[in-house]
């Protein structure tokens, strides 16, 4: 069993004894639970990114209106102690399905109906004891795959494997959903770290050598990062690696950078394990029609989403007070243009790879 | 009010007292133009009537010879659809020379120039019975009585319509110890109904309203009913009063100076009413300067009766007596609602006294009634909130749309008791008008006239009784409220503590849910006792103040 397991086992069994000991001085057990909603969501500008409050909720047994819900959490902890017992692994969807059973015989109720009603008790128990899912053996979908220079031991099912991620050729690795149990980061010999949204752009610039020639770790989370490679964009910044993201340019694309630069709203109580605040935006943006003229013909219309999108974004304070992300997003608005990355290929389809050092030898970035 | 001469109690042991203050009037062919007015108007209303007259006789009878009332009812079907009712009592009894009088003669009875508290008033009633038998079948009406001197005396009953003078034939007397009268008719033009407008559901409210009686009924269909007796008492004899100036009516007033034997208007109104002293008179006398006051009172003109009541009206008087009223009272209210209605809650108020038109005494009992029995079966079984009304104990069961006690109920708004629903909950507002001179609005004595104090005042009996319900319904909601909820956090207690158990890696889980239990009973139940305590008086000093509130506005 690896260490920030037995961690995550402590902290269950630590919550299973002092309600225990609730119980047996004859008062109510209780859960208390930092709230995962809107109103307690703030941007924090120390940190640089999204964070939960100090609002708290606590549940009470003896309350009618929170007893299942009680019951419930406290099933899915003792499951999830279960798991870390017998190291092993489930998805959220396989948790329920070991819960979703009839309380009795004579009972018409489950203790879970839908999967709906346990999603939400894991990122209570996650937010309450300071866990991610995947210190509780929960996995999620794994989506990301990185290439470059680093050494990656992954103990797993008693075995040990040692991964270079030099040596994956065309397909690279891909990126597990836990990165932290199990998982130690040998060697890291690269400048910095390169995000790229799109996996076609990936296997353009994969291709084309460029994490080789730039030394730098080239990712793609393929879309919108998930909580696996958001973690592992984190533990590389944590290394001192700069990170730059490289996404099309439209509200869809930059929100992308800004989820990984700050978090977001659904994952505010992870943001201390996934959001890195120190993130650059290297491209694509509206600004490059001026640097790079053929761009200017290979616009194409915005959708309707990034319309929509561009104007919340221009709401989000921690967007707003930066000058040059209102330029962008109001010349989205007032153009209602977009430039995908694919569109650097015009040229020629190294242009990319040039497009991109040319940027960044000269620091041309976004904040 | 010791001293005065309007409290003429009369305390009759005999029979023959009773009746000895018949007067005659010739009605009986105005009964026959008029007979919708006299309540024979439809064919069930006809045969609830025909009951009504003869049962309240008994009562009224049996009340004042100081005797429990038995009665029997009994209803058979002959010819096709004419029915016989016959009525029996265990009263007093009639003096054979009196029995025409009493059955068969209108307005000859011993209720109408008495001012006094009495369920019939007008003394049309059994008269009338003779009079509808005759003119729908051309039969008499069957009489036997006796007074429990060792007689009893049997005759044939007709009147004779243009002198409304009754006429006796096949009169017998024999032998017996029977005490009481069995009046025994046969009718056309009615209807037997089991409906609320019916005889059984008439005979039901009767029954509640005077838990000293003790009623049986056998329908047509051989329905048989006991209401049973539920208290053990007659009920204190009703107290003659005269009749306050401010509360008479022209009709009345010259009603009462026509059949006056006095020499002058003066004395006839100081011996026939209340509070009217010589200088009341003096003011009178120069109130109307250019009126006779001296003249007999039979040459009393319409229009100087009229001018008289106004001048009433204007002058200052001795508030009336309240001596004379009988409510039922809310013990026995209690007693009868429980044997016939069998609710799972009930309130019943008691008010005091007020007055009408400027000086009639008149008070109000009101009581809700509530599960059980209570409220009506609907055609389609179903049950529907009832009001059920009384005057003097005789219940109300037509005209109900012009009645004060609708309009009064009608007007309260039953959402602010929790009662919105009230045409479809399992409830009887029970309303009893008691006064010695009820305002009907016409001779079928089946609705009480809208007067603004007397709707107000029923307002208020009612609404302090859906008050107390209220509270009662309240109660009864949480406590099931409390039972769900213990018993749907119950159903996660076992699962719980294997749980808690595996998780804690400590102690066993049957261990922990019998404490798990324990807490939910425990904390259920000082739940209760917390909300209930708190809630409940928190409502009940709300309740009273409010009550407060109005009733120091209203008897202001």
């Amino acid at each position: 069993m690896a260490k920030k397991s037995s961690e995550a086992f402590e902290k269950l069994e630590g919550l299973g004894r002092s309600m225990v000991s609730e119980v047996m001085k004859g008062d109510s057990p209780e859960f208390e639970t930092p709230i995962r909603s809107k109103g307690n969501i703030d941007y924090d500008e120390n940190f640089g990114y999204l964070r939960l409050g100090d609002k708290k909720e606590t549940r009470t047994f003896v309350n009618v209106g929170q007893a299942r819900k009680f019951m419930q959490t406290v099933a899915v902890a003792a499951k999830c102690k279960k798991f870390l017992e017998e190291d092993s692994h489930t998805s959220i969807r396989g948790l329920f399905y070991q819960l979703k059973f009839s309380l009795g015989e004579d009972v018409e109720e489950e203790l879970f109906t839908e999967q709906s009603e346990s999603n939400p008790l894991i990122e209570d128990l996650e937010v309450a004891l300071t866990l991610k899912r995947e210190d509780l053996n929960l996995n999620t979908d794994r989506k990301g795959v990185v290439a470059g220079k680093m050494k990656i031991i992954d103990k797993f099912g008693g075995e040990e494997t040692k991964i270079d991620c030099s040596k994956q050729g065309r397909s690279g690795w891909a990126i597990p959903s836990d990165v932290d149990n199990g998982m130690e980061f040998e060697d890291v010999d690269a400048d910095y770290v390169l995000v790229v949204e799109k996996d076609a752009l990936w296997q353009r610039l994969n291709e084309d050598k460029f994490w080789r020639k730039e030394n730098c770790i080239l990712i793609t989370p393929k879309g919108q990062a998930s909580r696996g490679c958001r973690r592992l964009i984190k533990k590389l910044a944590q290394k001192k690696l700069p990170v730059i993201v490289f996404t099309d340019c439209d509200a869809w694309g930059w929100y992308i950078y800004w989820a990984i630069k700050t978090g977001s709203m659904n994952l505010a109580y992870l943001a201390d394990d996934i959001a890195t605040p120190q993130a650059k935006f290297v491209g694509v943006t509206m600004r490059d029609i001026q640097d790079y003229d053929f761009l200017g013909k290979l616009t194409i219309n915005a959708k309707e989403i990034d319309i929509k999108r561009a104007q919340e974004m221009l709401d989000y304070p921690w967007i707003a007070r930066h000058k040059e992300w209102v330029d962008e997003l109001k010349t989205v608005l007032k153009t209602k243009k977009k430039i995908e990355q694919d569109a650097l290929q015009g040229p020629r389809l190294s242009f990319v790879g040039e497009y991109l050092r040319e940027k960044i030898k000269a620091k041309k970035f976004l904040p | 009010m010791g001293g005065d001469r309007e409290a003429k109690g009369i305390f009759m042991a005999s029979a023959d007292s009773i009746f000895k203050e018949f007067r005659e009037h010739s009605v009986a062919e105005f009964f026959r133009k008029n007979r919708q007015m006299l309540g024979f108007a439809g064919k069930t209303r006809s045969l609830t009537t025909i009951v009504h007259e003869y049962v309240t006789n008994s009562l009224d009878a049996c009340e004042e010879g100081g005797i429990l009332p038995e009665i029997d009812v009994k209803i058979s079907l002959v010819n096709g659809d004419h029915c016989i009712v016959r009525v029996q009592d265990n009263g007093p009894g009639i003096p054979p020379k009196m029995v025409g009088k009493a059955l068969g003669m209108m307005l000859a009875g011993t209720k109408f120039h008495r001012y006094m508290q009495q369920r019939g008033q007008q003394g049309i009633g059994a008269a009338g019975c003779t009079m509808f038998s005759q003119i729908t079948t051309g039969k008499p009406v069957h009489v036997k009585t006796g007074t429990g001197n060792g007689k009893v005396y049997e005759c044939d009953l007709t009147v004779d319509v243009k002198t409304n003078k009754p006429v006796q034939q096949n009169e017998r007397n024999s032998d017996g110890e029977f005490r009481g009268i069995v009046v025994e008719g046969e009718f056309a033009e009615v209807k037997y109904d089991k409906g609320e407008y019916g005889v059984m559901e008439y005979l039901k409210r009767t029954a509640l309203a005077n838990p000293h009686a003790q009623i049986s009924f056998e329908g047509p269909d051989g329905e048989k009913q006991l209401f049973p007796r539920a208290v053990n008492s007659v009920p204190p004899k009703a107290v003659e009063v005269l009749p306050h100036p401010l509360g008479i009516t022209t009709n009345e007033l010259v009603e009462m100076a026509h059949h006056s034997e006095e020499r002058k208007i003066t004395s006839f109104l100081q011996q026939n009413f209340a509070r009217v002293s010589p200088a009341r008179i003096d003011e009178l006398r120069s109130a109307m300067p250019n009126f006779d006051i001296d003249k007999p009172p039979r040459e009393l003109k319409w229009g100087e009766a009229e001018e008289m009541v106004k001048a009433f009206g204007q002058m200052k008087w001795i508030a009336p007596s309240t001596d004379a009223l009988r409510p039922i009272g809310k013990e026995q209210i209690e007693k009868a609602l429980v044997n016939i209605l069998n609710p799972q809650y009930m309130s019943v108020g008691e008010r005091r006294p007020k007055v009408f038109r400027g000086g009639v005494p008149f008070m109000v009992e009101a009581a809700i009634a509530y599960g059980g029995g209570s409220g009506r079966r609907t055609a389609d079984g179903s049950v529907a909130g009832d009001v059920i009304r009384y005057a003097n104990r005789a219940p109300l069961l037509f005209d109900a749309g012009g009645c004060a006690i609708n309009e009064a109920t009608k007007s309260i708004e039953w959402g602010r008791y929790d009662m919105r629903d009230f045409d479809s909950l399992p409830m009887t507002v029970f309303v009893n008008f008691v006064s010695v001179h009820v305002p009907y609005t016409g001779a079928g004595k089946q609705a009480i006239s809208n007067e603004e104090e007397i709707l107000d005042e029923i307002k208020r009996a009612v609404m302090e009784c859906c008050r107390d319900v209220q509270l009662h319904l309240r109660g009864k909601a949480r406590e099931g409220e409390r039972d769900a909820k213990k018993k749907a956090i119950m159903r996660y207690v076992e699962q719980l503590a294997r749980d808690l158990a595996e998780l804690s890696g400590k102690g066993k889980a049957e261990d922990l849910q019998k404490k798990l239990i324990a807490l939910v009973e425990g904390k259920y139940k000082k739940h209760i006792e917390e909300a209930s305590l708190e809630e409940i008086s928190g409502e009940a000093a709300a309740a009273k103040h409010a009550a407060e509130n109005e009733n120091g506005n209203g008897e202001e």
